[in-house]
């Protein structure tokens, strides 16, 4: 580490930062209002450290100024809570004169219930890459993020879930849904096998399934085989109604060979880059925990279990690969995107843009036990996360990897479904969209025997058929903003969306209604949908729209609302 | 888009190309080598190309169409009749297509490799390339993504089919979701595509120009791709609520309305028509049913002679509008059926001898290309593979198939079986 002090001006004031300690990060940074930046390298914390080598790969080239707190205060809430701020919260911030207030807001919002509610939607899209939802497999990823549950501790459930533990048991889900059959197709073990790869660890065995890969030296057939060992010997439980795998008794290693040399191989369960697991033999009516009951549909729970092998090797903080994974995937949340790119392409072929970073960001969620929300905090209080995204004036738009301009992100159909009725509702609406227990299930197969006796709510439904027409769709990794011509027609159309747009008490329509005054409507509209002022052309155009049709004003202004609602400004997260 | 882990993180941004057609143009101009050249004549050309794909689920039988064989072993009770080209007999069964045979090239030659419904569908339609352990896209979401957008701002790849619609997107394979079809189920719209009542003609104009204003100044201060992607999609939506006469039954004339049957095939290819009329490149029609294991001759009866009327007025519509200069039409079933008649008096699935029909753009006109045996049970000919098809469609569409390739985030994979080749008799 280095141990040199350096100095570097700030553009908006000037602070210098001591540093008191690592080891609690929200207490370990003092500002003061000084002349210069006095940082202590070795003690600094993760964020300023990560400034220090983005500023130093962008090599001199100029780095956006930070962005203004209204588009702050907007991406700030759509990160941590999943929607725009109401009016309320926003002028809030606004009108703070407080030094921190940026750094007060992370804290708030990462204490927030609303938290919880965001990392479930999003390790929903990202897990299950919209195949369906189920209440349980939902309720175990709310508790987690609820809980700031380690991920290592996370993944481990995933992979071997536990179905005697009621909050957790539902993390099955993440296996029963792609071994479910579709009409009829196969069991898509490979598919599941793949999964595995691409999500916790960062690399897609696809090709690898045949053969080494031809291209990416370090996928070998060995790796996807010795993962597919493991989920080829799984089945779906069907004694119980909660989503469960079972495991087969294995008694002999995966054979099987490469497509181009046609020598028989075999394989016993492997973590890629790992040491095969011995296959743990036993006498004939000794292979059971639990015995197979035939009356109940029950298949056993045999003594050996590669799962379980599988989840005590894999998701540890000394598998390199599935530290990187996470790290890379947090920052493409925050940061709009991978510091490899594809997420699951990373591999000595197609290294992190910045490498040193990439370590470094390892080696500290490591060190602070695989904390998720540490690592988020961290990342929202970068510089570069709170970059202005706006092009430079010379027109010269920076490449997506060095991050010298803030990278817009995609917004999930749940951000922008919670964020269309924050924007059009009461001036302090700040609903907790969804019960955090969410009811949601797209097949009533998967419900609870309870859950099928619920009627959505409203909101429910109103959040499925944002989902439905916004969401890619399943198996699709939602990366880039990628609206359709479903999303489109949903926008223009539908009536849930236009519902919203009806006045109702102190709504945002009703409030405009009730406004004579022009400029006053501009700045309400664009403070609820766009969480910023309008400027003085945009005041002028709201003027003569209204001027214009003075004869159909309600009109004039639901039209106003659902042109910003539909804008791209609003759909994205910029 | 592109997600080639070999080029350059600009190349992930998004681009104008990207999404015209709602699919990344900009990786199939790349594919294909164009990336970065302008425009040239064959490019203005390749503008133009349409297909027409008729899909006959379950299987038309060959001996009651294209490969009648009539007074042997398992002809069958139906005769067989000349057509517009000396020589060419069809089954009776195809009167009016008969008339039409003149711009026909006829393959009889077929030999495939699947006899279930199941897989065979998709292996046909996928073109049934040697597995590498991806998912093929099916023809059409394959031409979408090679041949890129055109400028009719209207979906590129439209499946009319009876029975539910939505959005295909398994259709596309590797290619992703973009490349799928949207379905008009029953020729009816796509959901959300009517105006709301609460939303007057008026209103969605001032809102579509309010939203493009935004959408302008932001684009003033952002990196373009999102906006362009918002726009065009909003284009998109707004250019099909327009049309809504494609989807207006009554907009027909009474005469065409009867050339081409009152029945779910003749009103979906009328249908068709329009579509490819306003510029959609890539049009699917499915016709359901045909798998006759039983009384296959009471069956062929009804359904081919439906297929005759509506696919003969249609061949006869584009080739008098000019149209079959530019459109590609196909049509065909996952398999033939057994010559031997079943118990039932039926025929069942039959890979090893079958037909098609195609037309149009590049297409050699009034051709019969392979032969079969005495009793129809063999191909005495070559025998083609759905491979060579697809390498004969491609090349009628102006798309090398040796050369061009699929770039699938660094694996590179041909577009059409590498063991398979064109079938030069059936190009013009």
């Amino acid at each position: 580490m280095q141990t040199t002090s350096h100095f570097r001006m700030k553009a908006g004031g000037l602070s210098a930062t001591v540093l008191l300690g690592v080891a609690l990060p929200f207490m370990s940074v003092v500002v003061f209002q000084a002349v210069f930046v006095l940082t202590v390298s070795a003690a600094d914390e993760l964020h300023v450290r990560i400034d220090r080598q983005i500023v130093a790969a962008a090599k001199g080239e100029p780095v956006a100024s930070s962005a203004n707190d209204a588009t702050f205060v907007r991406r700030i809430f759509l990160d941590l809570a999943g929607r725009v701020p109401s009016w309320q919260e926003a002028t809030q911030f606004l009108a703070s004169r407080e030094a921190d207030k940026r750094v007060k807001l992370i804290n708030d919002l990462l204490a927030r219930p609303d938290y919880a509610r965001r990392m479930q939607d999003l390790f929903n899209a990202m897990l299950l890459e919209r195949r369906g939802e189920n209440a349980e497999w939902m309720r175990f990823l709310h508790v987690s993020f609820e809980t700031n549950k380690p991920w290592d501790q996370l993944v481990r459930e995933v992979l071997h879930p536990d179905p005697n533990h009621e909050t957790t048991r539902g993390a099955a889900f993440f296996h029963t849904k792609r071994l479910d059959k579709t009409g009829q197709q196969e069991t898509d073990y490979p598919g599941l096998t793949r999964d595995v790869g691409r999500l916790f660890l960062g690399m897609d065995l696809q090709c690898a399934q045949c053969h080494n890969h031809l291209f990416i030296d370090p996928y070998k057939q060995h790796d996807f085989q010795g993962l597919f060992a493991v989920y080829q010997n799984t089945f779906i439980r069907s004694d119980v109604t909660f989503p469960a795998i079972g495991e087969k008794v294995m008694t002999k290693k995966l054979d099987f060979m490469s497509v181009f040399d046609k020598l028989p191989l075999a394989t016993g369960p492997r973590v890629p880059g790992g040491k095969e697991i011995e296959i743990v033999q036993f006498e004939k009516g000794q292979e059971f925990f639990v015995p197979p009951d035939r009356s109940k549909n029950f298949l056993g729970t045999p003594k050996f279990s590669p799962l379980e092998a599988l989840a005590n090797e894999l998701p540890v903080s000394s598998n390199r690969a599935f530290v990187d994974n996470i790290v890379n995937r947090l920052w493409f949340v925050m940061l709009g995107h991978g510091l490899v790119t594809p997420l699951d392409q990373h591999h000595v072929g197609n290294p992190s843009s910045h490498p040193e970073l990439m370590e470094e960001l390892g080696r500290e969620f490591v060190a602070h036990g695989l904390d998720l929300k540490w690592m988020i905090r961290e990342l929202a209080l970068t510089e570069a996360y709170q970059r202005s995204s706006e092009v430079p004036a010379d027109g010269n738009i920076p490449p997506l990897a060095t991050y010298r301009i803030a990278n817009v992100k995609r917004l999930s159909a749940e951000q922008i479904m919670a964020s269309v009725l924050v924007a059009t509702g009461g001036r302090d609406h700040s609903p907790t969209i969804v019960p955090a227990v969410a009811t949601a299930t797209t097949s009533v197969a998967e419900q609870t025997p309870e859950a099928k006796k619920v009627e959505p709510t409203k909101t429910e439904k109103l959040r499925m058929a944002f989902v439905k027409s916004l969401a890619n769709a399943p198996q699709d990794p939602e990366i880039e903003f990628a609206p359709s011509l479903q999303s489109s027609l949903f926008m223009l159309n539908d009536a849930a969306v236009l519902d919203v747009l009806t006045p109702q008490a102190n709504n945002l329509i009703d409030r405009l209604l009730n406004q004579p005054d022009t400029a006053a409507i501009a700045d309400e509209l664009y403070l609820c949908v766009l969480t910023r002022t309008p400027t003085s052309a945009e005041r002028a155009v709201v003027a003569s729209h209204l001027a214009k049709h003075a004869d159909r004003r309600s009109a004039a202004i639901t039209n106003l609302a659902w042109s910003l609602l539909a804008s791209t400004e609003f759909c994205i997260n910029h | 888009m592109n997600r080639n882990p070999l080029c350059k993180p600009e190349e992930h941004q998004l681009s104008r190309r990207d999404w015209l057609g709602g699919i990344a143009g900009a990786t199939a101009a790349g594919t294909l080598g164009l990336s970065g050249l302008p425009l040239l004549a064959e490019d203005l050309k390749q503008q133009q190309k349409q297909v027409l794909f008729v899909w006959l689920d379950g299987g038309i039988s060959q001996l009651e169409s294209w490969d009648p064989k009539p007074n042997t072993e398992f002809g069958g009770p139906f005769r067989s009749i000349p057509t517009s080209v000396p020589g060419t007999h069809l089954s009776e069964l195809l009167p009016q297509t008969a008339r039409q045979t003149q711009h026909l090239a006829i393959v009889r030659s077929l030999c495939t490799q699947d006899n279930a419904h199941s897989s065979g569908v998709e292996r046909i339609q996928r073109g049934d390339p040697k597995n590498r352990g991806v998912v093929y896209p099916y023809f059409g979401s394959a031409v979408t993504k090679l041949l890129g957008p055109n400028d009719s701002g209207l979906p590129p790849y439209v499946w009319i089919k009876p029975m539910s619609g939505g959005f295909m997107y398994k259709d596309a394979g590797f290619l992703g979701p973009k490349y799928g079809a949207l379905a008009f189920g029953d020729g009816q719209p796509p959901e959300n595509l009517l105006r709301h009542s609460s939303v007057t003609a008026a209103d969605l104009i001032e809102r579509s120009e309010l939203r493009a204003a935004a959408d302008a100044e932001f684009a003033k201060r952002q990196r373009p791709g999102p906006t362009e992607a918002n726009g065009f999609v909003y284009d998109m939506g707004l250019e099909l609520m327009k049309r809504m006469d494609l989807f207006d039954r009554t907009a027909f004339s009474a005469r065409d309305v009867v050339r081409y049957g009152t029945h779910d095939l003749g009103r979906h290819l009328l249908q068709a028509r329009r579509m490819l009329e306003a510029g959609v490149r890539f049009v699917k029609v499915n016709s359901y049913g045909w798998d006759s294991h039983g009384d296959c001759f009471n069956g062929s009866l009804s359904l081919v002679s439906k297929f005759d009327q509506a696919f003969a007025a249609i061949i006869e519509d584009l080739a008098t509008a000019g149209m079959l200069d530019n459109v590609l039409v196909i049509a065909m079933s996952e398999f033939g059926r057994t010559p031997r008649v079943n118990g039932h008096l039926g025929r069942d699935h039959w890979p090893e001898a079958w037909s098609l029909v195609m037309a149009g753009c590049g297409v050699q006109r009034g051709v019969v290309v392979g032969k079969t045996s005495e009793n129809g049970t063999y191909v005495t000919t070559e025998g083609y593979d759905i491979g060579h098809m697809f390498h004969t469609w491609f090349r009628a569409l102006g798309i090398d198939p040796v050369k061009t390739e699929y770039n699938n985030q660094g694996q590179p994979l041909p577009i059409a079986h590498e063991d398979c080749h064109a079938v030069l008799e059936l190009l013009a």
